[in-house]
């Protein structure tokens, strides 16, 4: 029999980070299928940051192993480097350069990037592919550096606090952007719920470092007997998540 | 499920072009940072200007055919110049990228955040080219200043001294936490060695430890090593063993205690 089942894109085993011997990641295991839009839902210092920066080999693990398309992000960097799109939580940008300028920094780095125009329209920045990157707002700012995660043409996106502090409409903007990705593998770390549950196909809970449940959004409002994804997350983990305005913090 | 059937991915480098838009990108940061432009640039040619019109005694030959401000101000104005760029402007860029985090953004894409130093150093090293020739420029025109008698050493004393500049910058850039304490630290080092060194006149004019200290500085062993190009001796090793040592400790400083973050 064929197996139809679509390989891992992304495979976190066992990972362990600890901080002063307090475990700030704790025995995380995640399988990400390829193709598919997995959310990684947490209160803020649950350990989803970290998990991201493991996997995307900015922090090596004190246990436990990665795997992005099979490879290693740190035995394998310049490789998985060329497959992985990440947009940071914590990261800036040349604040002198405009957005067109960075577009063009970004995607030389790359083997087939996106042509620069179409990168910009992606997120609708064309119109201010000219302005410099420290006179964006935060919105465009945080479209710009979607783009430029996007801009290499990653089978495999990490997505870190995709809107955070963006007003209503530039969220639904990015929201649309992400939804178009066809054919990329995307993990999407966020407490927003709507956001999770608009655009991910899976879940995972992370609390305290711990992941304590995954499956569909549907799934674990089942598993918790709860009609929203926001209910789900209170009875399964305990606790309140935090406000839109506490974001990042 | 499989991880089985995964695309095969080659290991490929930016090549080029990329290096290219990092250069260019680098160039544009400086070119858009008003004081990073101008400061080293003007500073020199301040400074030259207001020795040539100090005194009068900047005509008198040292040697056949080399004047005073040949000898004195010229090779205090180049290492100006070098270590303007090398100590101040250089570590004051990398530790605003790691403080901002323009570093870590590199570090997620197949670029190494090490081509940003790369790029810096390059667009440095034009900076300081054009500092030198518009620095040449005046003393020629206004002065009546002329070139080293031994060229191909002079080129040589300032490639040293450019790499024993930027070494000495990563020891600030590394040992700095932020921005303004590499502004600090650069700036004392600069003045440190610069007045030890013969910016605010000869050395010999200096009490002889300090004058000795100075010599066996970067910036001392730079101005006596192009002094001695420009009358056409043999470079001491005393001032070759400075440029190295700086050059030596601050790869070792900086492979020691340098974080991209």
């Amino acid at each position: 029999m064929t197996d139809t089942t679509p390989p891992l894109a992304v495979e976190a085993q066992q990972l362990v980070k600890r901080y002063k011997n307090k475990a700030a990641v704790d025995s995380v295991n995640l399988q990400v299928p390829a193709g598919e839009t997995f959310g990684v839902l947490g209160t803020n210092g649950a350990g989803k940051t970290t998990t991201m920066e493991m996997i995307a080999g900015l922090r090596k693990p004190d246990d436990g192993s990665v795997r992005i398309l099979g490879l290693d992000p740190f035995t394998d960097r310049s490789e998985v480097r060329q497959v992985l799109g990440v947009q940071l939580q914590h990261a800036n940008l040349h604040d002198a350069l405009t957005a067109r300028e960075l577009v063009d920094l970004y995607r030389s780095f790359y083997p087939d990037p996106l042509d620069a125009h179409q990168a910009l329209a992606m997120v609708e920045l064309q119109e201010k592919a000219r302005t410099r990157f420290s006179n964006l707002s935060g919105g465009q700012m945080q479209r710009l550096s979607i783009a430029l995660a996007l801009v290499g043409q990653p089978q495999v996106v990490i997505l870190d606090e995709l809107t955070t502090g963006l007003d209503p409409v530039a969220r639904r903007r990015v929201w649309s952007t992400i939804e178009a990705l066809q054919d990329q593998t995307v993990i999407l770390v966020s407490h927003a719920m709507d956001e999770v549950e608009r655009l991910c196909d899976r879940v995972a809970l992370i609390d305290a470092g711990r992941v304590i449940a995954q499956g569909t959004p549907d799934d674990l409002k089942a598993q918790a007997s709860a009609a929203t994804l926001e209910d789900a997350f209170v009875k399964l983990t305990g606790r309140a998540l935090p406000n839109e305005e506490d974001h990042g913090r | 499920m499989s991880t089985m059937t995964m695309p095969t991915v080659h290991a490929r480098r930016p090549g080029p072009s990329a290096w290219m838009r990092m250069v260019q990108a680098e160039a544009k940061m400086i070119t858009r940072s008003t004081a990073n432009l101008i400061v080293p640039l003007g500073l020199p040619i301040l400074l030259l200007v207001m020795q040539g019109l100090r005194t009068d005694d900047l005509s008198q030959q040292v040697a056949p055919g080399v004047t005073a401000m040949d000898y004195y101000a010229l090779p205090v104005v180049l290492s100006i110049v070098v270590t303007y760029i090398g100590v101040m402007n250089f570590p004051s860029f990398l530790s605003t990228y790691r403080k901002t985090k323009v570093l870590r953004r590199l570090a997620v894409t197949p670029a190494s955040p090490a081509m940003v130093m790369v790029a810096q150093m390059v667009v440095g090293l034009v900076q300081v080219l054009v500092g030198i020739a518009l620095a040449f420029g005046v003393a020629m025109l206004f002065f009546d200043a002329s070139l080293p008698a031994d060229t191909f050493t002079a080129l040589l004393v300032l490639l040293t001294c450019c790499v024993s500049m930027y070494a000495l910058g990563m020891i600030v850039a590394s040992v700095a936490p932020t921005p303004n304490t590499a502004a600090a630290i650069g700036l004392i080092a600069f003045f440190a060695m610069a007045a030890l060194g013969g910016m605010f006149g000869p050395m010999e004019n200096l009490p002889d430890q300090l004058a000795e200290i100075g010599s066996w500085l970067p910036f001392g062993a730079a101005v006596e090593a192009f002094q001695s190009t420009w009358i056409g001796e043999t470079v001491d090793w005393e001032n070759w063993v400075t440029l190295g040592a700086t050059t030596v400790l601050g790869v070792g400083v900086a492979s020691a205690l340098f974080r991209w973050e």
